[in-house]
């Protein structure tokens, strides 16, 4: 069963086409990976399916609900069934590691308990539970970047979007969040990982699709 | 027990930009100050004025050598009269001797006169509501047509000054509240207009992990009640403050003020006021942004 399905989807900035006629669908449950150059149109893709942006052409479905239907007081309740990994991070700055993430709960009104107890076991996931009291700014970028990463997965999404995850991790620190990712999804949630770094899918046998100028060029197991 | 989201939310917010913050609390301070200050000289301007109604009498000089039957029917047909609350007859011979009590040091005034000059009167008492202008005046029109009256006095003028001070401190009154109220809210819809736009990307972040609108309003209208209190309260400390340590002062020295009446029980209201105001603004400013 498809999940998330893209008809023919065209989207504009100002005067720049960013994404032509992008036809695609992901499965329930699946892992996918989206490359390509910079500019390429990654990140817009993503946006899309957040509701950050809006296509200008062709249809998004998410489940069988087309996009365009729904209402400005549905938008939250769908982005609530996902979680996002920003490439710009967008941390908080005047609120500490686990008040960053515990956004994320408090927004769908969590009770305080509950809160403690998911934000804590997300920052042990990712080995930042000694970084609780830190602000962002006191952390390296590696650091920040898993801060994003618990944000993401702290309420269980159904879908999590990941936009370069792994550009300020090294290598081994690379290794580890992708063995999260793939914990998640074998729990059943759906990813979605934009990405230039090859040894992310290298011989993970998921589909891998090229972006280049806007343009879908291609589609292989990794 | 921790408090709701929102409210965490808010006194971050009232921390961290404490000097708009303070500013907007002492203007809204200010204006709330004016405006009690307004209240309480309507207010005794009001009380001042409104036991004279009941003092005012209007009199009728009836025609010379009436006959005592005429007197009466003149009597009945101004006691049917809705407007009229009492009559009091008042021959010219006790009108006289009322005078020359009056007068009693100055007799000579008297001397010579054979004849007593004065006519006979009737002194009516009007009803609260009919104390006004225009319901004095047509009730005079009305006293004139009856046979047997020749003159009708009641102070026009007192009665018009008296009722134009009394509209005109209220109208002064309530369009200087108008005023400052709207002031007030729009000190308030500036003040969360800023803090949202200081706080544009946390928002924005907010509604992207699906915050609703009313999350990100909760804080905002928290925020505006909030400085609306304050400045109620303060206002409050201030308008007790101006009683006390000025109007209380002043009594002792010049007892005039002794008479001012203070309305404490309406300005415990302001604080009330102040959340209302604040709320009001911060609702006007969400409700003008586009997010
Ligand atoms: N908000 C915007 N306004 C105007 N143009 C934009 C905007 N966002 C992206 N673009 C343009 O759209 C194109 C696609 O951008 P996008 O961010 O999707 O690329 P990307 O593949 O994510 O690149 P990168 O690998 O560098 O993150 C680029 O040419 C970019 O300049
Ligand atoms: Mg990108």
């Amino acid at each position: 069963m498809d999940l998330i399905q893209f008809q023919a989807v065209g989207k504009d900035y100002d005067n720049q086409t960013a994404l032509r006629d992008i036809t695609l669908s992901v499965g329930k449950g699946e892992m996918i990976f989206i490359t390509g150059p910079s500019g390429s149109g990654k990140t817009t893709l993503l946006k899309l399916v957040y509701l950050a942006e809006k296509p200008d052409r062709g249809a998004i479905l998410i489940g069988d609900v087309e996009m365009e239907t729904l209402r400005e007081a549905q938008i939250p309740l769908l982005r609530r069934t996902i979680g996002v990994v920003f490439q710009d991070f967008r941390l908080l700055d005047n609120k500490n590691v686990f008040e960053n993430i515990a956004i994320a709960l408090r927004i769908r009104g969590i009770s305080e308990k509950e809160v403690k107890t998911k934000v804590f076991d997300t920052l042990k996931m990712v080995n930042l539970r000694h970084k609780a009291d830190a602000y962002p700014r006191a952390l390296s970028g590696g650091e920040q970047q898993r801060v994003v990463i618990s944000r993401a997965i702290v309420a269980d999404p159904t879908v999590l979007l990941a936009d370069e995850p792994t550009g300020n991790l090294d290598p081994g620190t690379a290794e580890g969040v992708m063995r999260i990712f793939k914990e998640i999804n074998a729990r059943g949630t759906t990813v979605l990982i934009a990405t230039h770094n090859r040894e992310l899918y290298r011989n993970t046998g998921r589909r891998v699709f090229t972006l280049d100028s806007g343009s879908l060029v291609g589609e292989v197991r990794g | 027990m921790s408090l709701p989201y929102g409210a965490t939310l808010a006194l971050q917010s009232l921390r961290r930009e404490k000097w708009i913050n303070l500013i907007s609390v002492l203007t809204i301070a200010s204006a709330l100050l004016i405006i009690s200050i307004a209240v309480f000289v309507v207010y005794n301007i009001d009380a001042a004025t409104r036991s004279l109604p009941e003092r005012f009498s209007m009199v009728l000089y009836l025609d010379d050598d009436i006959q005592k039957d005429r007197v009466d029917g003149i009597i009945s047909t101004l006691r049917r009269n809705s407007a009229v609350r009492s009559v009091r007859y008042i021959p010219k011979d006790e009108a006289l001797r009322e005078l020359k009590a009056v007068l009693k040091n100055s007799t000579y005034v008297f001397e010579g006169l054979d004849e007593n000059p004065l006519p006979d009167t009737l002194e009516l008492k009007l009803r609260k509501e009919a104390v006004g202008p225009e319901a004095a005046r047509k009730l005079s029109d009305e006293a004139l047509r009856i046979k047997g009256v020749r003159e009708v006095d009641y102070g026009e003028k007192f009665l018009a000054t008296l009722h134009s001070l009394r509209t005109g401190a209220k109208t002064v009154g309530i369009v200087l509240i108008v005023i400052l109220s709207t002031g007030i809210v729009f000190v308030c819809y500036s003040t969360v207009k800023i803090l949202f736009y200081r706080r544009k990307d946390e928002i924005e972040t907010f509604k992207l992990l699906g915050a609703t609108r009313a999350f990100i309003r909760a804080p905002f209208l928290i925020e505006g009640g909030a400085i609306g209190l304050a400045g109620g309260l303060i206002g409050l400390i201030g308008i007790f403050a101006f009683y006390y340590a000025v109007l209380l002062r002043l009594s002792v020295s010049m007892p005039v003020f002794k008479a001012v009446l203070f309305p404490s029980g309406l300005f415990l209201f302001l604080p009330g006021v102040g959340i209302f105001l604040g709320v009001t603004g911060a609702a006007v400013a969400l409700g003008r942004l586009r997010y």
